[in-house]
């Protein structure tokens, strides 16, 4: 494996210094499109070099809270947060030139469908080339040999010949990898993977999330990923945030949401997944009635009332979040109930 | 007792144009497949994208001539049938409900369209038998009056199901029939059809890349690599006690929710299976973790294992792994 020309940064240390700002922070984060609240309130950090999961189903808004970290929210959009913060810089403040000239080089984002980023036009190499001199200058020679550099990191063989093909000519395993690698041509702190592995055969899905983790570990990367796959969050993130309805109802260090979940939301999610071994053939799987509703902006309550099973009254007034550790769910239900 | 499904020696193979300038290719998609599937069961039908396996579904529903080979659906020749004696036996549900219902018919209509193309069952019947399915699957007398455009993914999914059972087919062929759902919803359609084959004794010949769907589901698994079958066993079998390396490693690639196990190497390299040009001897041998020399060389043999066969040298005699 070649290492980048720039040098890769030290791994970080098992206890990094808490007086250096999270990598990403959110508090409060609202979004809403018209009459249709996306985001509610989500709150959350990430450190360097971890990787945090926000998982849900369709509809919940985790997609949107990526865009809205990135400044790329469609036009209409409001967003609002009582934080939004990238390594202690304020991104509310930036101008739109600012914005962009921080994606790219120090935040990267990566999405499911590659085909969508990729410009059919455009060689890999050009490309690719094109994200390094746009952020970084230099010649084109030096960006063409970085980019062949980080194809090879991220296990692409034969990356000269890769990087004069256009994107048709991939599949779509060595597409994502070409994204994952024109991502990290600008040594970014932060990358946003949404769904990155979800239009791929499981074989290569594993290959890919692999090599995230271990460029995770060799470069320092911080992660932010979204998925609806429990399995993916289960086995790759530090720590999970659960969202439904626009908000974030559970979360967790990754161990304690799968040792303990809480809200009967993720407990629902939990048992729909048939695990191989762990659910009986003949026998139901779990199942949630119902489907993610449409919230409209000042609506009060918790939004899963009307599907939960231990819905009461109360659950349509203010709804408390609770705290035990670095554990914290938003649910009248006291910690502990479902033990 | 006759099988449900038998299929002899299908093959179907595709040309594709190689453009202005390339060469025509040919595809393989199926190669050789033979395989029964007694009644009330079902055979999961798995492998990665371009193995073949939604091919081989459409060749079992009558949609694609096979190239060689021949389907018999309980025991009778598919391709000596009529459409409609085809549609009263064997039915097909697809992954994505929105492509294959019609946006501009009603959601009864929709359903009742196969009994009308029979073209002999009374008009009172066809709406009965269409509403008494939609209330089967879960669906109201309401939404029956809606477009498919109204109703949610796994609602539309509900309509072909019950489109699918409504002539009361004995065989039901599911093509990635949840991959476009969400797992709550997900969760819902894999009870229902559960349920519905209880009831109805229905077969299933359900195709998914998702192992632990197939595991919860099939009673029977093939494991497909490049065109043809490369295992075969029973549920139980497969998913205890895989054989072939392919298996292994497709079942190694499974991420199921349970922290701290990370990431598995499923050492199969970055050569992608490339259907236009299948490796000589064992087609899996490029790919393959455990590969000797002859496995170039040497095509294998289906060899029975302890719940059925598989495709590979390293069982035959000696070399066992």
């Amino acid at each position: 494996m070649s290492t980048s020309d720039r040098g890769a940064p030290p791994a970080r240390s098992p206890n990094p210094p808490r007086q250096s700002p999270p990598l990403l922070e959110i508090e409060e984060l609202r979004v809403t499109f018209g009459r249709t609240a996306a985001v509610r309130g989500a709150s959350f950090s990430l450190e360097k070099g971890e990787t945090h999961c926000v998982v849900g189903e369709s509809g919940c808004g985790k997609s949107v809270t990526a865009l809205a970290v990135m400044g790329l929210l469609a036009r209409g959009a409001r967003r609002e947060a009582a934080r939004l913060e990238f390594a202690g810089q304020d991104l509310r403040a930036l101008s739109e030139r600012q914005l962009s000239a921080l994606r790219g080089d120090r935040m990267a984002m990566i999405f499911q469908e590659p085909m969508t980023s990729l410009n059919p036009a455009y060689t890999v190499g050009s490309q690719m080339a094109e994200v390094f001199t746009r952020h970084r200058g230099g010649s084109r020679r030096a960006a063409l040999d970085r980019a062949a550099d980080l194809l090879a990191r991220v296990g692409i063989t034969a990356p000269g010949m890769r990087l004069g093909q256009f994107p048709h000519q991939l599949s779509g395993g060595l597409r994502q990898r070409v994204m994952i690698a024109m991502a990290l041509m600008c040594d970014p702190e932060l990358l946003i993977a949404d769904e990155p592995t979800t239009a791929l055969d499981v074989t290569v899905q594993a290959q890919i999330l692999r090599l995230l983790a271990e460029l995770q570990r060799d470069l320092g990367l911080g992660i932010l990923l979204i998925t609806h796959d429990l399995g993916i969050v289960a086995r790759i993130a530090d720590r999970v945030s659960v969202m439904y309805a626009g908000e974030v109802v559970e979360s967790a260090p990754t161990a304690a949401l799968f040792a303990a979940p809480s809200h009967p939301y993720t407990r629902g999610l939990l048992a729909c997944v048939p695990v191989p071994g762990k659910v009986k053939r003949e026998e139901a799987l779990g199942s949630i009635p119902g489907m993610v509703p449409r919230i409209p902006p000042g609506f009060t309550g918790c939004a899963f009332r009307d599907r939960c099973d231990h819905a009461a009254p109360e659950c349509a007034g203010a709804v408390p979040r609770q705290q035990a550790g670095a554990h914290e769910v938003l649910c009248r239900l006291p910690p502990g109930w479902a033990a | 007792m006759t099988p449900a499904i038998e299929v002899r020696g299908l093959c179907r193979s595709f040309r594709q144009r190689g453009g202005l300038l390339g060469q025509d290719r040919t595809v393989v998609a199926v190669d050789d497949v033979s395989f029964t599937l007694a009644g009330g069961g079902v055979l999961g039908v798995v492998g990665e994208s371009g193995c073949g396996k939604s091919t081989l579904a459409r060749i079992i529903l009558g949609l694609l001539p096979p190239t060689a080979g021949e389907v018999l659906v309980e025991g009778r020749r598919l391709a000596a049938m009529d459409r409609r004696a085809r549609a009263r036996l064997i039915q097909p549900v697809f992954q994505d409900p929105f492509a294959s219902l019609n946006p501009r018919r009603r959601i009864r209509d929709i359903v009742a369209m196969p009994l009308v193309a029979q073209g002999d069952i009374p008009a009172r019947q066809v709406a009965d038998r269409a509403a008494e399915m939609l209330a089967r699957v879960g669906l109201s007398a309401e939404q029956a009056e809606r477009y498919p455009a109204q109703l949610s993914g796994g609602q539309r999914q509900r309509v072909a199901i019950a489109r699918a059972l409504v002539l009361r087919p004995r065989i039901v062929i599911c093509d990635e029939p949840t991959s476009a759902l969400d797992v709550s919803v997900q969760a819902q359609i894999l009870n229902l059809l559960a349920e519905l084959r209880r009831e109805l004794n229905l077969t299933y010949l359900f195709i998914s890349h998702n192992l632990a769907v197939v595991e919860h589901v099939a009673t029977e698994v093939a494991v497909m690599y490049l065109g043809r079958i490369v295992e075969r066993a029973t549920a139980d079998a497969l998913f205890r006690a895989p054989q072939h390396p392919y298996t292994k490693a497709l079942l190694a690639s499974v991420l199921t929710p349970e922290p701290g196990l990370g990431v598995p190497d499923v050492g199969l390299g970055e050569t992608l299976p490339d259907p236009a040009n299948i490796p000589p001897a064992c087609r899996f041998h490029p790919r393959c973790p455990v590969a000797e020399p002859r496995c170039a060389t040497t095509t294998p043999h289906a060899i029975m294992t302890a719940g059925g066969a598989a495709e590979c040298l390293l069982l035959e005699g000696a070399g066992k792994p």
